[in-house]
């Protein structure tokens, strides 16, 4: 990247690129676009709302996430000074802040956003099935496809690696199908050079793939779950319709959640997992209200005013806490066996009907590819640095380039949005 | 239960939750009784109990008042005063001689397809069951 | 002068008109009285269709449309914007939703049909009810109050700071820094805390935007977002400033938890008890010791318990910040006396984040005990203190400690109070300063144009502190720009001066207290910025006097009338 320039007064009303729509992205670019700047936000995926919107509730006051996120997701499709760029990937930046050029790649949804008005009657007669990955692969999706009922922009995307006509086959159902002749097969990928001011890494989180730590026999024995599955089962809009259901079909009876899944190997807390457990069997209480739940964790992890009373009231609703490490989770006939070792070295072993694990935050995929990129240093985790750490948590070491949200590091919602309003900040700050 | 009897029903819905729930009802093509007609509403903090009452009195069979659920309303406490209203009007409906399960209050969050179908549609019933208004032939609007 | 309005059904391609008998609908539609053209299109919200419409408006000097096409919820702002520029108030409008409500849900085309029709002519007859409601705009003032001088305040202070945008900083002490400027020490780099106040403020000297005004204090803040009057008392010279800022930024900090309270630590009774900011007070350099960690008895501690949670139980929350301190403390111990032995009384480590497992991690290596106690008592000994505790399992042990050093709660500072009453803010259940919404809204307050940072509204690190102040100037800089003024909320209530009773009952419900008491005409009255439109007013007025424009009782009325026919 090429350091300073002539006329450089740090961009003044330049444009801003956001990479990344979650709730991050999101609440930066309104917080921008709304001052009078024009913003660019681009998104991997075909959706805006990242990871927040996958789940019913959100803690500690068990908001409904949709509904809490859906109206900020209309204002920025309806907010002019918003362009958003789905499908889209950063490629290329070079400059500085004031005056960056960034390259990004748009790869062809082969859906007109114009014509399309979000009916839905080209997935029936797509012949193609997958594994739906926003549905964290519990239930199927066409090769033409929006990822849940309510995704915001309504427009879906034809998913070329699966779809048969990309594959070289004869194939026009979904053609065939839209009446708005919105299906445009001779959509071309294209290559944007955007001119902006300043940028806003905002690439959120994934989880730890609990598969990695064998013994707690994920991918290999029914009914062990990962919490981010558990989160769309609850969904009302998800696989389940929001049905707590086990691999038999059967609600479970008994449900153990285990934290810090990761913990170790990642070499962090990842400050929401205990909160999230919480969540979960405050929602498991609810719709099953014999069910029995019993957490097995390390250190409880509640910090700040608000999450203490949650947790307290979770715990008088009758789950079960033990301090303890898990050992091995192995199948003992219908039901799952949980071997544990407290603290004070004794084993015990618990059965139940479902185990949940609750994995490390990690930062969002091709994050180093990103950071090469842009040119700013990650740690060693992976995560974007800060330039000062412990004092400039959103400024990275280039000029004109923030980072807010779970790109930074793990945290919660209201960390986020502090983040991602502070990123917005300095930036509309910058020009002095 | 009266024979042909095709209820009328009123659904004050509010504008960020229970509108944006039924609409997802339609995208997710649920059926939905034709009884019902919406009204849309910013806010189920905004229905007046006279707008109830002058709904019966129209010869309603039913009004339905859906808004967020409690904690999630887009206006912070809008829900909470539509539950108390709801808790009176329903107690003012029996002194006037009036079924008052022709009233429902309901939550319905902006994902709650579903449920909204599974509401009117369980409402619709109830309301068929108990048969017209009987306000319906004593006003003279 | 008359009224026209057209009606336009979109057929949605095959979504609305394969299920609805479009012909039908038309023909019960256009004979309706002031219905001066009905017309069909295969897709309405498409440019072809938007020009159609545009067009169409203009050719029959229409006054009013109607739409029935898809959801409010995905094209009313496209057709407001087409009414627009047809030269049509946008607020002349209404859509009947026939499609997610109607064709989408009902199976039987007669049925569907007559449900169209229904909606239709509820928007029909409401459509001549609307108002036109111009947009409305107000002056505003961007610059901006920072209450309170302390790292957040300071930080805020310097981001907001512009030629065209001054700020106040009021600090009712003689000295900025707040409590970081008496830490030695900063987690995670280790840094001083005094360093970084004394580089702040030399910035913030040399700003000639920012006017620090310490031995202040705020007297009164009357107004509303981007008009604020404030009062300035200066103690010491006793002389009044008053000016207007557009924003408020509350930034006062904290207190700690005292200890005293809680007679099992021995606070205030056994000598070396020490609370949190006690120590951090011992370690200053040119402070009492000299910056060195001594006992009463002039010499250094050969042990030293650190007791976490201090207060925990009595105010409900997790401090957040503490577990990370006193590994701080660890180390400062340890830099200064190598061989001192350091206990760690604690509940639960409390460590999210990505690089403070490390932290963690390498201090424990300097050796440092960690007991995790469920009940741990302080007594004395003669020497020192014994520090008893048990353990979760009910084992009961003790260690001996010539210094304890007590980690209370973190509280909102008293000040804090004050400013709630002052600018009607709520204080939660911990007294701290809520904010708006725990998600969505971290710095915003309920009252629009005043924000929240730093741990007056919860316990949070240095680090958090600075997000919420860049947040909070974020927000302001967003919303106040210089020379631009506040566009307002079209569709808010109005109290009508001649039905108003003044009994006020609009003022406790309305969620944003956007209404006041108007105490010379004894009426309520509408602050237009700062409402947002609920009609929670206008449903518990008992005369009639409060209306939500385009949600009016007529308007609703005409909808009610026509589909109960």
């Amino acid at each position: 990247m090429n350091g300073g320039g002539e006329m450089n007064d740090k961009g003044q009303n330049t444009p801003v690129l956001v990479i990344g729509a979650g709730i991050a992205g999101i609440e930066a670019s309104l917080l921008l676009a709304n001052s009078g700047r024009k913003v660019y936000l681009v998104e991997k995926t075909s959706y805006t709302g990242g990871n927040v919107i996958k789940f019913e509730e959100v803690f500690p006051n068990m908001d409904c996430a949709t509904c809490m996120i859906a109206p900020k997701q209309q204002e920025l499709l309806a907010n002019e000074n918003i362009e958003l760029l789905t499908l889209s990937e950063v490629e290329a930046v070079q400059g500085s802040v004031g005056d960056f050029s960034v390259k990004v790649r748009k790869k062809a949804s082969y859906v007109d956003s114009e014509n399309c008005i979000g009916c839905d009657a080209c997935f029936d007669p797509c012949p193609v099935e997958v594994d739906n990955e926003f549905e964290e692969r519990l239930s199927k999706r066409k090769a033409i496809y929006i990822p849940c009922a309510g995704a915001l922009p309504n427009v879906p995307a034809i998913d070329t690696e699966n779809c048969l006509r990309f594959k070289g086959q004869e194939c026009q159902a979904c053609q065939e199908a839209c009446i708005f002749e919105a299906i445009d097969y001779t959509q071309q990928d294209e290559e944007l050079e955007l001119k902006v001011g300043a940028i806003i890494v905002a690439t959120g989180f994934k989880s730890f793939d609990p598969s990695k730590i064998t013994r707690y026999g994920y991918k290999k024995l029914d009914n062990v779950y990962s919490a981010m599955e558990v989160e769309r089962i609850c969904a009302s809009n998800g696989p389940t319709q929001g049905q707590i259901l086990t691999k038999s079909g059967e609600p479970p009876k008994s449900v153990a959640i285990i934290h810090c899944v990761g913990r170790e190997e990642k070499g962090y807390c990842s400050s929401v997992c205990c909160m999230a457990s919480l969540k979960l069997s405050h929602f498991f209480k609810h719709k099953l209200p014999e069910v029995k739940i019993t957490q097995f964790y390390s250190e409880l992890c509640i910090p700040g005013k608000a999450y203490q009373k949650f947790y307290e009231e979770v715990r008088e609703s009758g789950v079960d806490f033990i301090r303890a490490t898990v050992t091995e989770v192995s199948q003992s006939g219908k039901e799952l066996a949980i071997k544990y070792k407290t603290e004070d070295g004794k084993e015990n072993t618990l059965n139940a009907d479902m185990v949940i694990l609750n994995p490390a935050l990690e930062p969002g995929a091709d994050s180093s590819k990103l950071a090469e990129t842009l040119g700013i240093p990650q740690s060693e985790d992976g995560f974007f640095s800060e330039k000062a750490p412990d004092l400039t948590p959103v400024a990275t070491a280039q000029e004109g380039i923030f980072i807010a949200g779970c790109a930074q590091g793990p945290k919660d919602v209201a960390e986020t949005v502090a983040e991602a309003e502070a990123a917005a900040g300095r930036i509309l700050a910058l020009s002095r | 239960m009266e024979e042909g009897f095709t209820p009328k029903i009123v659904g004050f819905l509010c504008n960020w939750c229970s509108y944006a729930g039924a609409d997802l009802a339609g995208a997710a093509k649920l059926e939905i009784p034709s009884s019902l007609s919406v009204i849309r509403v910013m806010c189920s903090g905004r229905v007046d109990p006279v707008l109830v009452a002058t709904a019966l009195l129209h010869g309603a069979d039913g009004v339905l008042i859906a808004g967020c659920h409690p904690g999630d309303c887009h206006y912070r406490e809008g829900n909470y005063y539509a539950r108390r209203r709801f808790a009176l009007l329903k107690k003012t409906l029996e002194t006037l001689g009036l079924d008052s399960d022709r009233l429902m209050l309901a939550w319905v969050s902006a994902s709650e397809g579903q449920r909204f179908g599974e509401v009117t549609n369980e409402f619709a019933e109830q309301i068929k069951e108990m048969g017209p208004n009987p306000m319906k032939k004593k006003s003279a609007l | 002068m008359a009224k026209k309005i057209g009606v336009y059904v979109c057929e949605c391609g095959a979504n609305i008109a394969e299920k609805v008998d479009i012909d039908k609908v038309i023909a019960a539609v256009s004979p309706l009285k002031d219905v001066e053209v009905t017309e069909r299109h295969k897709l309405l919200c498409s440019e072809g269709g938007k020009e159609f419409l545009k067009q169409s408006i203009e050719e029959h000097g229409l006054t009013h449309v109607v739409v029935a096409a898809c959801s409010p919820k995905q094209h009313e702002l496209t057709f407001m914007n087409v009414c627009g520029q047809a030269g049509l108030n946008p607020q002349l409008f209404q859509l009947a939703n026939i499609r997610e409500q109607c064709a989408w849900v009902t199976p039987d085309g007669e049925e569907a049909t007559d449900k169209a029709i229904r909606q239709i002519r509820a928007a029909i007859s409401r459509v001549l009810y609307h108002a036109p409601l111009e947009k409305k705009e107000v002056e505003v003032s961007p610059d901006v109050l920072v209450i309170g001088g302390g790292i957040a305040g300071i930080k805020a202070s310097q981001l907001l700071a512009a030629p065209d945008r001054k700020v106040y900083l009021v600090e009712k002490t003689s000295s900025l820094g707040g409590k970081v400027k008496n830490f030695s020490k900063l987690f995670t780099n280790m840094e001083s805390g005094l360093d970084l106040i004394a580089q702040e403020l030399q910035s913030l000297v040399e700003n000639e935007n920012i006017e620090v005004l310490t031995d202040s204090e705020v007297e009164q803040i009357l107004g509303f977002l981007g008009n604020f009057e404030v009062k300035v008392v200066k103690k010491v010279e006793d002389k009044e400033l008053n000016f207007n800022v557009g924003a408020v930024i509350l930034a006062t900090g904290f207190e700690l938890f005292d200890p005293k309270g809680l007679p099992q630590y021995g606070y205030g009774k056994l000598d070396n008890i020490y609370t949190s900011l006690e120590f951090e007070e011992m370690n200053i350099p040119d402070g009492p010791t000299g910056g060195k960690i001594l006992l009463k008895n002039g010499k250094p501690p050969e042990s030293v318990a650190i007791i976490h949670c201090v207060g925990r139980k009595e105010k409900d929350y997790c401090s957040k910040v503490c577990c990370l301190y006193s590994l701080k403390f660890d180390r400062m111990l340890k830099s200064q006396l190598p061989a001192v032995k350091v206990s760690h009384l604690y509940s639960d480590l409390c460590i999210p984040g990505k690089s403070f497992q490390k932290f963690y991690e390498d201090t424990r290596k300097m050796e440092i005990e960690f007991v995790r106690s469920s009940r741990t008592e302080v007594t004395g000994n003669g020497k020192g203190t014994t520090i008893k505790y048990e353990t979760e399992t009910g084992s009961k042990g003790d260690l001996a400690a010539d210094m304890v050093i007590l980690i209370p709660a973190m509280e909102s500072s008293s000040d804090a109070q004050k400013f709630a009453e002052m600018l009607n803010i709520p204080q939660d259940e911990r007294g701290f300063l809520a904010e708006e919404h725990q998600l969505l809204g971290p710095v915003a307050s309920a009252v629009e144009g005043v924000f929240v940072i730093g741990c007056a509204q919860g316990p949070q690190s240095i680090s958090e502190s600075i997000v919420q102040a860049e947040a909070a100037a974020g927000k302001i800089l967003s919303a106040l720009v210089p020379g631009r003024k506040l566009e307002l909320e079209v569709r808010t209530s109005e109290i009508s001066e001649n039905f108003c009773l003044g009994c006020k009952i609009c003022i406790d419900v309305c969620p944003y207290g956007a209404i006041t008491f108007d105490e010379m005409r004894r009426i309520s009255v509408v602050n237009e910025v700062l409402c947002h439109g609920c009609g929670s007013c206008a449903a518990a007025c008992p005369s009639g006097a409060a209306k939500l424009r385009h949600s009016t009782f007529p308007q609703i009325y005409q909808e009610l009338k026509e589909v109960l026919r």
